[in-house]
């Protein structure tokens, strides 16, 4: 059977070829565990998790010894955000984040509230950008961290990062930032973008499940953190747990190869994007969800009015797969509470689809993609009412 | 000097015993360090140390490394970073403060340009020399090591231009660099034949400067006319123990400009008879035991004799001998002595180092 078009590179990525090729050997012949100081099998995973450390913080200009690995993205936003809590109590209990946040940090931060915790909730503008006067008006003496995300994993739309960091240092709360989505793909710097922390993902950029990483400022500021897992001291005590050398290995590969071809990689897939785009949107009632202006190059998030996104879906499986919003949370029938915070109608959210192109998307896939799409489209507007 | 010969020892020794052996490094030295670059270390595979990279805080992790290079045969490159305190690898902070790149080799025992072969080349001429190394700053990328060794301008065989062009510069200047050739950053270390100390006189008060002088790795040449003390037995330290008068001195050793002497039979004739020959030669450093008043006179003497003393051969001369600390006994006077040959040899003052206004080390 002819696999669908693959276009829903948000929710997760293929491992690339070559990132699989330097991971293999360390699931058989180099199997140490990095923290055996004694033998050549240690030495050698530890040599091995130093180079793919040293490769993660070349990605977003940082220090090796600033990479925390974790399991992935959402084992970094926990880390984060529960160890910064923990840690600075003494100054205050209030963070601050956005309504359009993964539920990673938004459940995270739920989950703090039960402790204590009083967390203000940024609304969007309904490009999907978070206001930064709103955001420096809320800031209080209490306020510890703001975290707010790159860009967004329905919308593709990226936040004013370097306007919230310099409102953050303005008023010295810390800020944390999601790059799972945009880290990889378009350019993420710890420096010039004044981030003291910030999550990663490996297999949202090519690289393996199961591994992330959390960057954790060494100075100015040095972010303390309260460790969330305890046992061993592994990653300067901030993540005890054996390290998942494979994984690791596979994650600074997929850094080191993301960070060579980023910037042709930005240009084709933008290109191929508007393709699919403007053809879409041609079949009049669709409409682009959230800014253009400010977007991730691979992404775009369309309402299709007169159409159902799961009719759609199921009408597209066989040819294209895409989702109606983030993997996480397509299990509930809810309308995207990203798209509803843009203020969109619960039916127009309902009638939205995330395109997320990737590596290996290529021209021809977009052409069957917009034919088979165009195809249900029509089809599905002939059977109801709007023509 | 010391340390080479050391090392070279230590080869021999594994090598009989069949043993691999890794050479360490120090290339390049960032901020502040106990060592310099060009300071090594042989590690044997079963983890015997030879020489050192540190002043102990590395040695633990370089042995590991020495052995991980052994075990893949394959050159590596660490980078410590003393000035991070966070960093759990070192262990206790010794308080040093600067970023050190060791470089591992193991070392091919069936390749006669293996870099200790290539030390114990260096050693068995008497004869400036630089040794070129070469290692990549990325410690991924792959390092090139040990090259070869010049002891005369242009004077290798092979057809590294660039290298050679620089290391002749540095055989001149006598000052180790480091510099970029191509991708990669390359050691030139200036290695000057170990200090050769002729010592004419062999009383009792020679011991304690020959034992010194042992410790320092030195070439020693002990020199009397007189059997009963130029016997080896007096002086087990000793490199050579010559029966040799003072008017001969010129045959007991080849003198060069990497040697020093301590005249000190305490008898004027037979000074003035060692004085007057060792003057005839590029001797760095000459030194007279006894007053300024006896230098003079001597210095006199030879002049009425027609024998010419000029600025240069004045300025080697130093007598009263030795550095000011307030020598009395043999022992202390030795001390002095040996201190002041280390001072013009490296062509410092001899004062104390928080007088100095400057860094205690060159740049390399």
């Amino acid at each position: 059977m002819k696999q669908p078009v693959y276009l829903d590179n948000n929710a997760t990525t293929p491992v690339d070829e070559r990132v699989l090729q330097e991971m293999l050997p360390y699931f058989t012949r180099n199997f140490g565990n990095a923290a055996s100081r004694t033998h050549v099998y240690g030495w050698i995973a530890e040599e091995a998790v130093d180079h793919a450390r040293e490769r993660v913080a070349t990605l977003i200009n940082a220090h090796p010894k600033e990479i925390v690995f974790t399991s992935g993205a959402t084992e970094s936003v926990n880390l984060a955000i529960k160890g910064v809590y923990e840690a600075y109590s003494s100054k205050g209990n209030r963070i601050i984040t956005c309504v359009t946040e993964h539920k990673a940090v938004l459940d995270t931060c739920r989950h703090l509230e039960k402790f204590g915790a009083e967390i203000t909730y940024l609304p969007v503008k309904e490009d999907g950008r978070i206001n930064a006067e709103i955001l420096e008006k809320s800031i209080q003496s209490s306020t510890i961290l703001i975290a707010v995300m790159y860009a967004n994993n329905e919308i593709g739309v990226i936040q004013p990062v370097q306007e919230i960091a310099a409102i953050a240092r303005k008023h010295n709360v810390l800020f944390f930032c999601d790059t799972a989505q945009a880290a990889g793909k378009i350019p993420v710097d710890v420096i010039n973008d004044d981030i003291p922390l910030l999550s990663l993902s490996a297999h949202k950029m090519y690289g393996p499940k199961g591994i992330g990483a959390l960057y954790v400022r060494r100075k100015d500021p040095r972010v303390k953190l309260i460790a969330q897992m305890d046992g061993g001291g592994h990653e300067n005590n901030m993540r005890s747990g054996t390290l998942n050398v494979p994984g690791i290995v596979g994650f600074g590969k997929a850094c080191e190869i993301c960070m060579s071809e980023m910037d042709s990689e930005a240009k084709r897939l933008s290109a191929l994007r508007d393709k699919l785009e403007t053809a879409l949107v041609a079949l009049n009632n669709v409409s682009i969800n959230g800014s253009t202006e400010h977007r991730l190059p691979h992404v775009t998030n369309l309402s299709f009015e007169g159409a159902t996104a799961n009719t759609l879906i199921s009408a597209l499986h066989k040819s294209v797969a895409v989702s109606s919003g983030s993997a996480c949370t397509s299990a509930l029938v809810e309308p995207s509470y990203v798209l509803k915070a843009l203020g969109l109608s619960d039916e127009r959210a309902n009638a939205s689809l995330r395109f997320g192109l990737g590596r290996f998307t290529s021209e021809e896939d977009i052409g069957m993609a917009i034919e088979a799409i165009t195809g249900s489209i029509k089809n599905l507007r002939s059977q109801s009412v709007i023509n | 000097m010391k340390e080479l010969n050391d090392i070279i020892q230590a080869y021999e020794k594994a090598v009989l015993q069949n043993k691999q052996t890794a050479l360490a490094t120090v290339v390049k030295v960032e901020g502040s360090s106990y060592r310099r670059p060009g300071a090594r270390m042989l590690v044997t595979e079963d983890g015997v140390i030879t020489g050192a990279v540190s002043g102990g805080c590395l040695e633990g992790d370089a042995l590991k490394k020495a052995q991980f290079a052994m075990q893949q045969q394959q050159n590596k490159l660490e980078i410590y970073d003393t000035t991070d305190e966070g960093d759990s690898r070192l262990g206790v902070q010794l308080g040093c403060n600067g970023i050190v790149y060791i470089l591992f080799e193991p070392v091919k025992q069936d390749d006669p340009n293996n870099p200790v072969q290539l030390l114990r080349k260096i050693a068995q001429h008497r004869k400036d020399a630089v040794l070129i190394t070469g290692f990549n700053e990325n410690k991924y990328a792959p390092q090139p090591g040990t090259y070869f060794f010049i002891n005369e301008p242009e004077s290798s065989l092979n057809n590294e231009i660039e290298l050679n062009k620089e290391g002749t510069r540095v055989l001149e200047t006598g000052e180790t660099i480091i510099s970029k050739v191509e991708n990669n950053s390359v050691l030139f270390q200036f290695i000057p034949p170990a200090i050769q100390l002729l010592i004419m006189g062999a009383g009792n008060d020679a011991q304690p400067l020959t034992e010194m002088a042992s410790i320092l790795g030195w070439n020693i040449i002990v020199a009397d006319g007189r059997q009963a003390h130029a016997a080896i037995q007096r002086f087990p330290k000793a490199n050579k123990v010559s029966i040799t008068s003072p008017a001969d001195i010129l045959t007991a050793a080849e003198i060069d400009d990497q040697t020093a002497m301590v005249i000190m039979t305490h008898n004027y004739n037979y000074d003035i008879a060692a004085l007057q020959q060792i003057i005839k030669t590029n001797c760095r450093y000459i030194g007279l035991l006894g007053p300024k008043k006896k230098l003079h006179k001597m210095l006199n003497e030879l002049k009425e004799n027609d024998i010419a003393i000029n600025d240069d051969i004045e300025k080697r001369i130093y007598s009263p001998v030795g550095l000011d600390i307030g020598a009395e006994t043999p022992e202390e006077i030795a001390l002095s002595v040996i201190a002041e040959i280390k001072a013009v040899f490296s062509q410092r003052s001899g004062s104390p180092l928080k007088e100095r206004k400057t860094s205690i080390h060159h740049r390399v």
